[in-house]
């Protein structure tokens, strides 16, 4: 399979600490690629950096970002500009908060194609039906407040994806919605995979979105990726104690009510504690000397799987 | 005994054309010592009525009655009386504490305003209230900035127990906290409940996490409730199609349950509640309804170990 997104090695910084580093992971075309991890784990920005949208503060330190074979750090800033919303689109939580609340849906699609709405109306109208907005006709000439927190999501689909990008990457798209909206959404991405055989870049902290969606997935702690591999794989039986863990913490339906759940003793460790070793040591039941002192890599260990503990096998 | 009973709860606000009826006849009980989960989608009601059993808004009509007494019309004096039995914690533990306040001194300003404890006996009430959350007595010295989002829920939940309540409401108590702190939040509350045998109203729109701590659930849709069961009786057989539809768009976290799973997809969007539609509220979105449904209210009755308000349940 070829790649349409391809990081390798990225890393980030903000006042000289790196808060994401060494992440590399790619996706090809009708796959769904997530990213999970608690918030502040360095999700967004590498997403930002993929765009190139990264906030002032942040540095990029070392790395590639491949879009389709071509490093995007490279390219002139005119040149990024021409592949947004064509090669790459990116989508958000707050749909609301995206949306310029004086633009009408229509004007907001047709800006992603740089046109005015009269010329690719019908275009628009195709788009917006694809998403399943019902009674597109009259949609089009709404206002974001006249819609409901899920239609904005679905106008800010249709507008990432009406250039025909390869790759979106969406941030938390559905943490602001409802479950059963959220369903929707899902169903509507998988969709867009299958059938167009975008590439599917998916941020969330929800381990149930990623099952539910994703065909693999990059675990990150603390701006480096845990572990990453095909999701039946890596639910059935991870492989860093850091995903065994929030696997466990996480309350189900199946569980017994009133059980007690697994904690992860303490917190992320901010930017400013990070110690030489692995990041996860100073809360990690199987931590021994060598995890404080030596980062783990993150070490292929087969069927498309990769870890970064120094004792995984001790999971085995 | 019944700690809290609503009978016909009604709160509206009045909307720039009809009121909004974010609460609109609403009636349950909370016996001691027992946890009812609210469920349902944002701007069901959920919060409004969680801050109508506080005495936070005023109802528009029916009753709540704390331990018996009716606090609806009640003057400030039987709230104040009645609020040392009943308190709340709320989503977003920033908002909820004083920035320039001590954690010490925020839990135990209850204590020390109903002249309950004052001096060294409130510092040591205070160290221990602390502990029951989790935290050490010399955290008291410090300010909520200097805590995490998971230490600073802890704090809140400290000072809503200082009075020993007979009922906790918790709105979203979890839902601003990462998956990791969540966990150790709700172990937390499980085991209070046991500890200290209160009763709460548990106010959330997980419904994992509201089956992980609750002994009944109540599912509330356009102000009023759809279902009301035990919680094992809910989760195992749904019986209105609306708690159905809910349970079947929660992502379990197991790729492979998940991809077998039978799904109920809701269609449509959720009416304004300042113009619910006739007949059952759920009519527009539900997809068993008949012509019945469009013209009649569903009477609540009991299916097996349910209340259902539904037609065909
Ligand atoms: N604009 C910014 N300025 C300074 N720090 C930032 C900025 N954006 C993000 N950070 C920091 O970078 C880290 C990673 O952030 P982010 O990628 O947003 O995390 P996530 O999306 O996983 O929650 C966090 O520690 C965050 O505080
Ligand atoms: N103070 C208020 N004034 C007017 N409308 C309100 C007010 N508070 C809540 N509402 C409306 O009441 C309905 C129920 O809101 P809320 O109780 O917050 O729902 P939930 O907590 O289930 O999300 C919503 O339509 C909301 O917009
Ligand atoms: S490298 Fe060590 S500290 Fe890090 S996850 Fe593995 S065992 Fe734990
Ligand atoms: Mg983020
Ligand atoms: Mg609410």
């Amino acid at each position: 399979m070829s790649q349409v997104l391809a990081i390798e090695n990225l890393s980030l910084s903000i006042a000289g600490a790196r808060v994401v580093d060494g992440v590399s992971l790619s996706v090809a075309a009708g796959e769904v690629m997530a990213i999970v991890g608690e918030s502040g784990c360095g999700k967004s920005l590498t997403a930002a950096a993929v765009m190139r949208l990264l906030p002032p503060a942040v540095r990029q330190e070392a790395g590639s970002i491949r879009l389709a074979g071509v490093d995007i750090a490279r390219l002139r800033e005119s040149e990024v500009r021409g592949l947004r919303g064509r090669r790459m689109s990116m989508i958000f939580q707050e749909p609301q908060a995206a949306l310029d609340p004086l633009s009408t849906v229509g004007t907001h699609i047709a800006q992603s194609l740089r046109q005015p709405l009269h010329r690719v109306r019908a275009e628009v109208l195709r788009m917006l039906d694809e998403v399943g907005i019902s009674d597109p006709a009259r949609r089009i000439d709404q206002h974001p407040f006249e819609l409901s927190g899920g239609m904005c999501q679905r106008v800010m689909i249709a507008s990432a994806l009406i250039g025909r990008p390869e790759l979106l990457l969406a941030d938390e798209p559905t943490t602001a919605l409802d479950v059963t909206i959220q369903a929707q959404i899902l169903d509507l991405l998988r969709k867009l995979a299958r059938e167009r055989g975008t590439a599917i870049v998916l941020i969330t902290h929800d381990m149930g979105v990623v099952a539910d969606i994703a065909d693999r997935v990059a675990v990150m702690y603390a701006g480096r990726i845990a572990e990453t591999g095909p999701v039946d794989a890596l639910f059935a039986a991870p492989r860093h104690p850091y995903t065994a863990l929030l696997l466990a913490s996480i309350p189900r339906l199946t569980d017994v009510p009133k059980s007690v759940l697994a904690v992860i003793p303490g917190r992320v460790p901010g930017a400013a504690e990070f110690g030489p070793g692995c990041r996860f040591a100073g809360r990690c039941p199987l931590t021994e000397p060598r995890c404080e002192a030596e980062p783990p890599p993150l070490a292929p260990i087969g069927d498309g799987r990769a870890t970064a503990c120094w004792r995984w096998e001790q999971m085995v | 005994m019944n700690v809290l009973s609503l009978r016909d709860l009604r709160v509206h606000f009045p909307g720039a054309g009809n009121p909004v009826r974010a609460v609109d006849g609403v009636s349950f009980d909370i016996v001691a010592g027992e946890t009812l989960g609210l469920v349902g989608e944002s701007g069901c009601g959920k919060s409004t009525l969680a801050n109508a059993v506080v005495g936070l808004v005023a109802p528009t009509g029916g009753s709540v009655l704390v331990r018996g007494e009716e606090i609806v019309g009640a003057d400030r004096t039987q709230l104040r009386a009645m609020r040392a039995h009943v308190q709340m914690v709320f989503q977003d533990p920033v908002t909820s504490l004083n920035p320039r306040m001590r954690v010490g001194d925020a839990v135990g300003e209850p204590l020390l305003v109903r002249g309950i404890a004052r001096g060294q006996d409130l510092r040591r009430r205070v160290g221990e209230l602390l502990e029951e959350v989790g935290l050490r007595p010399e955290h008291a010295m410090r300010f909520p900035h200097q805590f995490s989002g998971g230490q600073r829920q802890r704090v809140v939940i400290a000072r809503a127990l200082a009075l020993r309540p007979e009922l906790l409401v918790c709105d979203e108590p979890v839902s601003a906290l990462d998956v990791s702190v969540r966990a150790q939040i709700l172990n937390l509350l499980v085991a209070l409940q046991a500890r200290l045998g209160m009763a709460s109203l548990f106010v959330s729109h997980d419904l994992a996490v509201v089956r992980h701590v609750c002994d009944r659930v109540a599912v509330m849709y356009l102000g009023q409730l759809a279902e009301l069961a035990p919680s094992h009786a809910l989760y195992s057989t749904p019986r209105h199609p609306y708690t159905q539809a809910l349970l079947s768009a929660v992502p379990e976290p197991d790729p492979v349950a998940q991809r077998s799973r039978a799904r109920v997809m809701l269609t449509g969007e959720i009416p304004s509640p300042a113009n619910p539609p006739p007949g059952c509220r759920f009519h527009t979105r539900c997809p068993i309804a008949q012509a019945i449904c469009r013209s009649d209210i569903p009477v609540w009755r009991e299916v097996g170990e349910s209340q259902v308000a539904c037609h065909f349940a």
